[in-house]
């Protein structure tokens, strides 16, 4: 029998970076908020210093800071009709876990998506014609606009200190920086990182072929930085052990680095942790959210009555709640009908690595996460795409962010997998190589989505989100183009050997890609194809808020936090200017 | 509160190979040396075994000197303890499951969906391995092969020619395979790469990374020892297996 | 010929009889990309005077003079001291007497000297331990763990193992005179000490109070360590 609690004003289920952001605006705007957060508690010292921080079988391997898999999994299948089967350990993806989230273990890549990507379909359809999509793509306008969030963008950097240097402010094009960028108001909070080796290699040669390298915006930071809340971050030094890993030198931009000291200096919000959310609890109507069901650490069961409630837990976490409370319609793809799961969509990976002979020096164990040189030439809609037969792009760079030998041993195509041939190759190439990423978008098509699984169960007795998702060929298509491309640069770089590895279906969880996982509980101006609509506001249930990369009618060329943290700033805007004022439905349907 | 890190200075427990601290160099202002290709002036230490029985050890040890063989480069996982670290890692909360979805219903799936298997790696290592001794049955154990026909069948195994009584040779050899890699390039604190020789035979540093100056070097050899999370001030390192794949 | 010589550190607490040594190699000075790992400098130096001036207060071995927060310099990376002597040369380090010294000397000189005390060893000299108990815990908690409510990162992610000290990176702490680290660590928490590259230092020191500062400093000197040529 559920403990019924004290109400409260606000319950903000998931306390990574954008509940404790959106959590600390709520309570110092004088609100009474509690974050429920699943994992445990952890701060820099003492959880994240080194050098035990630093073991990559801990981190890297065996996947110490992720979701717990064996009592929270997801299910997965190629096609609907397949049997979805649980993945059994993370590989493709790694959902985090723990007070300040997945952006405890991030890389600190921090982008803008472009104002194109905002009206995508509008301008998909204005500039190549109705007919050039794929009939099976679904892509869709967000509802909100780049200068919408660009205020938003520009808060959350200066929330990160971000280390960038910008292309355009306010309409001028910036010498060093990304001609290509949407404008923004000022430059970023700090400098660029240094640019390794790789990074200037890269960015000679792309500068020959006449592209536009710029330095990869990082929140690891360049220099000791204070944000508006005051608290202080160091500079980053290039450890190599970025994504998966914490950051002992308070040089990453986390949670726990940028605001969550604010928040837990706030007496309007109360901090639980291991406090597994069941659902959300709506009234007889189905139209009014009264709270959330948790069940705590020691197994008791709690209601927490509340007037607002915010999901900000990871992605496809969102879409699962909403499943779970009931709240919006699931979506079919045989009818085509409901929203809730729809449009999940994820990042088109591909690599060029480049061999040099040994007296081109890379250390490639000395990087931050995002201490790279790229280009956006092919990234988005950058390029003429006419005649091509796809949408979107990829960013090209020299972004590699480690040499931690367990996962990062280059060889090239034909080298053996083991034995005497292996061993010489590692040997001989891992000091010698330089690898591209190339990040591509995902457009969503109609036979990709979430929905909850059948047959599977979670530790506490609740279905499993099921995910149903294969590369629709338009990004096929995309992958193998860019990857041309990249390879050319990597010719002129001066390598010895380049081998491109596009992205080749089918999708697989068999190995890592990226942890951007988008769509399900899309935002947008029709509740036929959205979930919420431009404030982030659910259309079912008005005292429902949704903010994560969830949101996203499609993912882009670029990673989404630095997107879900303007997203973030938007609604709360929103919230304490409209919502709070004058609870209701923000926009009529 | 405070909370003493687990990571913090600890000792040796029970079997665990302790590595005294070898060679280490230090210059003066004037060295223009390459990477020293140092050997370890160290005999591996015996690996007391926890979870191979003896002629289970024999198969693993003769598998890890063929998959990564000595050479000029330097030794291979054999000489490295790679035999050691998959020892205590099948034998500890890794080979009971630890971060394995592990509840049914199960069905084989597509190769997308990735293993799908019940087996534990620890029940899959001993079922495998008895299936092995036994389709070697009445010949020349897997051990006492050539070192040709010892990479014949492992080539066999990870083609997947074999049921091992209901474990896909391929699959088997792949996790086999994985784990060698991990036992050859992890801190050596988990009990493989002993004396760091693997890192060293690459140049990758290990643990200490504060490369704030050194990237500005641009094009320039790293020098410097290896160095594990896991060693004290006097170099030595404290090896323990035991560390949980969790915060 | 490129010489290594091989060093070992004798611990002399309880019977215990550890080997350690410490792992430092100089690299090259930043070039241009280039296969070697480092470039050797010009090697005739001008003939010097039989005794360095350094010796009157860095003493014969290296070690230092606790009494005038004279640093222990012996066995410190010669990429580290060179660093500082040419900081000490261009002013972007400030003491009235190392200035002085190292404004005359040579580039070159200084790359010699650096390399003479790199290559030194020197007995611990066993300074008034000042630090009391409860000083040593608070000070190995910020060298092995660091502090949450001060925004500090354990000494040792960079220093290394019990502060040892890491190539290219930090220079050593273990055995150097209480005395000199916590200067050292109040011109860093001040700001009128700024060669610190990234300010990785400042943004540390400025955390740290007064009792940190003693506690730190008067741990890590406490560290014995006994060096000897093997």
């Amino acid at each position: 029998m559920a403990q019924r609690l004290k109400e409260v004003d606000v319950v903000v289920i998931g306390v990574g970076m954008v509940g404790s952001i959106v959590a600390k605006e709520l309570a110092a705007a004088g609100y009474k908020v509690v974050g429920l957060e699943r994992g445990q508690p952890r701060f820099t010292v003492p959880d994240f210093q080194s050098p035990g921080v630093h073991d990559e079988l801990r981190f890297d391997i065996r996947k110490a800071l992720m979701q717990d898999n064996t009592r929270e999994p997801v299910t997965f299948r190629n096609q609907g009709s397949q049997v979805a089967l649980p993945v059994r350990r993370w590989e493709s993806f790694l959902p985090g876990t723990g007070l300040g989230g997945s952006m405890v273990h991030w890389n600190g890549q921090t982008y803008r998506f472009q104002a194109n990507d905002f009206q995508l379909a509008t301008r998909t359809r204005e500039r190549y014609g109705k007919d050039f999509l794929d009939p099976d793509v679904t892509i869709q306008d967000w509802g909100v606009t780049y200068d919408d969030l660009e205020p938003h963008y520009d808060r959350f950097e200066y929330l990160l200190g971000t280390s960038g240097k910008a292309g355009n402010i306010k309409g001028k094009i910036q010498p060093g920086g990304d001609p290509h960028e949407s404008p923004r108001s000022r430059d970023y909070p700090t400098p660029p990182q240094k640019e390794h080796f790789q990074g200037a290699l890269f960015r000679k040669a792309a500068a020959s072929l006449g592209y536009h390298p710029f330095p990869q915006p990082s929140s690891n930071l360049s220099q000791p930085y204070t944000n508006p809340e005051g608290m202080k971050l160091n500079a980053c030094v290039f450890c190599g052990f970025c994504e998966r890993y914490a950051c002992e030198h308070y040089a990453k931009s986390v949670p726990q680095t940028v605001i969550l000291p604010v928040l837990l200096a706030n007496p309007n919000f109360e901090l639980r942790t291991g406090c597994q959310v069941q659902r959300i609890n709506l009234d007889s109507t189905k139209k009014h959210a009264t709270g959330v069901t948790y069940i705590d650490a020691v197994g008791r069961e709690f209601e927490q009555p509340a007037s607002l409630v915010i999901t900000s837990t990871f992605a496809i976490n969102n879409v699962r709640m909403l499943l779970l409370s009931g709240i919006g319609t699931p979506y079919d793809p045989a009818t085509g009908q409901g929203v809730v799961g729809r449009n999940y969509a994820y990042q088109t990976m591909s690599t060029v690595a480049s061999f040099f002979d040994d007296d081109i020096i890379i250390n490639p164990f000395m990087a931050s996460g995002a201490s790279g040189t790229l280009i956006n030439d092919f990234a988005g809609d950058n390029f003429d795409h006419g005649g091509l037969g796809f949408i979107g792009g990829a960013f090209i760079g020299a972004v590699n962010t480690n040499g931690r030998p367990i996962q990062y041993h280059p060889v090239p195509p034909g080298t053996p997998n083991w034995g005497k041939g292996w061993k010489q190759a590692v040997v001989k190439h891992y000091n010698h190589t330089v690898m591209f990423s190339l990040h591509g978008s995902s457009v969503s098509q109609r036979q990709n989505y979430c929905d909850l699984d059948p047959t599977y169960k979670d530790a506490w007795g609740q279905p499993v989100l099921r995910i149903t998702f294969d590369f629709p060929p338009n990004d096929i298509k995309m992958a193998a183009y860019v990857t041309a491309k990249g390879v050319e640069i990597g010719k002129a770089m001066g390598a010895k050997q380049v081998a491109g590895s596009p992205r080749k279906g089918p999708y697989t969880v068999t190995q890592y890609q990226t942890t951007h996982n988008t769509g399900g509980t899309v935002m947008g101006d029709n509740p036929k194809t959205s979930v919420v609509n431009r404030y982030l506001q659910s259309w079912d249930v008005p005292n429902v808020f949704v903010i994560g990369a969830s949101n996203y009618p499609q993912n882009a060329s670029w990673n989404p936090t630095g997107t879900l943290g303007a997203l973030t700033y938007w609604a709360i805007d929103a919230l304490k200017n409209k919502y709070l004022k004058n609870p209701g439905r923000l926009v009529s349907a | 509160m405070e909370k003493v890190t687990r990571r913090s200075f600890v000792t040796t427990v029970g079997a665990a190979t302790v590595v005294p601290a070898s060679a280490l160099l230090s210059s003066t202002a004037h060295a223009a040396a390459p990477a020293p290709a140092k050997k370890s002036s160290i005999e591996p230490a015996k690996t007391a075994y926890l979870f191979f029985d003896s002629e289970e050890a024999l198969f693993i040890e003769a598998a890890c000197d063929r998959l990564i063989p000595p050479d000029e480069s330097g030794p291979g996982a054999l000489g490295a303890g790679v035999p050691n670290y998959l020892d205590k890692q099948l034998g500890g909360a890794w080979g009971a499951g630890e971060r394995l979805y592990r509840s049914g219903p199960w069905q084989s799936g597509t190769p997308s969906q990735g293993y799908q298997l019940p087996f534990s790696p620890a029940e899959l290592f001993h079922t495998s391995l008895r299936a092995i001794r036994r389709d070697l049955g009445r010949g020349t154990p897997f051990h006492e092969m050539s070192a040709e026909a010892q990479d014949t069948y492992l080539k066999s195994l990870e083609s997947g020619a074999h049921d091992l009584d209901g474990v896909p040779s391929g699959v088997f050899f792949d996790m086999l395979l994985k784990m060698t890699v991990e036992g050859f390039f992890s801190d050596p604190v988990y009990g493989g790469n002993r004396d760091m020789v693997a890192w060293r035979m690459i140049g990758f540093p290990g643990a200490y990374a504060d490369y704030f100056e050194a990237i500005d070097r641009h094009g320039v050899k790293f020098e410097r020892e290896p160095m594990s999370l896991a060693e004290d001030g006097h170099g030595q390192v404290h090896v323990r297996q035991d560390i949980p794949a969790n915060l | 010929m490129n010489a290594h010589s091989r060093r070992v550190w004798i611990l002399l607490a309880g019977a215990m009889l550890t080997v350690t040594a410490t792992r430092t190699m100089a690299a090259g000075p930043a070039a241009a990309p280039a296969a070697q790992s480092t470039a050797t400098p010009a090697p005739a130096a001008p003939a010097a005077a039989a005794t360095p001036p350094c010796e009157a207060c860095h003493g014969a071995h290296g070690e230092g003079m606790e009494a005038a927060h004279v640093p222990r310099i012996a066995g410190q990376t010669a990429e580290y001291l060179k660093k500082q002597l040419d900081d000490y040369a261009s002013g972007a380090r400030d003491n009235p007497i190392m200035s002085n010294f190292a404004k005359a000397l040579s580039e070159q000189q200084r790359a010699k000297f650096a390399a003479r005390y790199a290559a030194m060893t020197a007995p611990h000299v066993a300074a008034a331990q000042t630090a009391g108990a409860a000083q040593l815990v608070r000070g190995h908690q910020l060298a092995y763990q660091g502090d949450e409510t001060r925004r500090v990162q354990a000494c040792n992610a960079c220093h290394g193992p019990d502060g040892i000290g890491v190539a290219h990176a930090a220079p050593y702490l273990a055995g150097q005179s209480a005395e000199y680290l916590a200067s050292a660590l109040k011109t860093f928490h001040e700001g009128t000490r700024k060669n610190d590259a990234g300010e990785l230092m400042r943004s540390v020191a400025a955390r740290l109070n007064d009792a940190d500062i003693a506690a730190v400093s008067g741990y890590f000197a406490s560290i014995r360590f006994d060096r000897s040529t093997h």
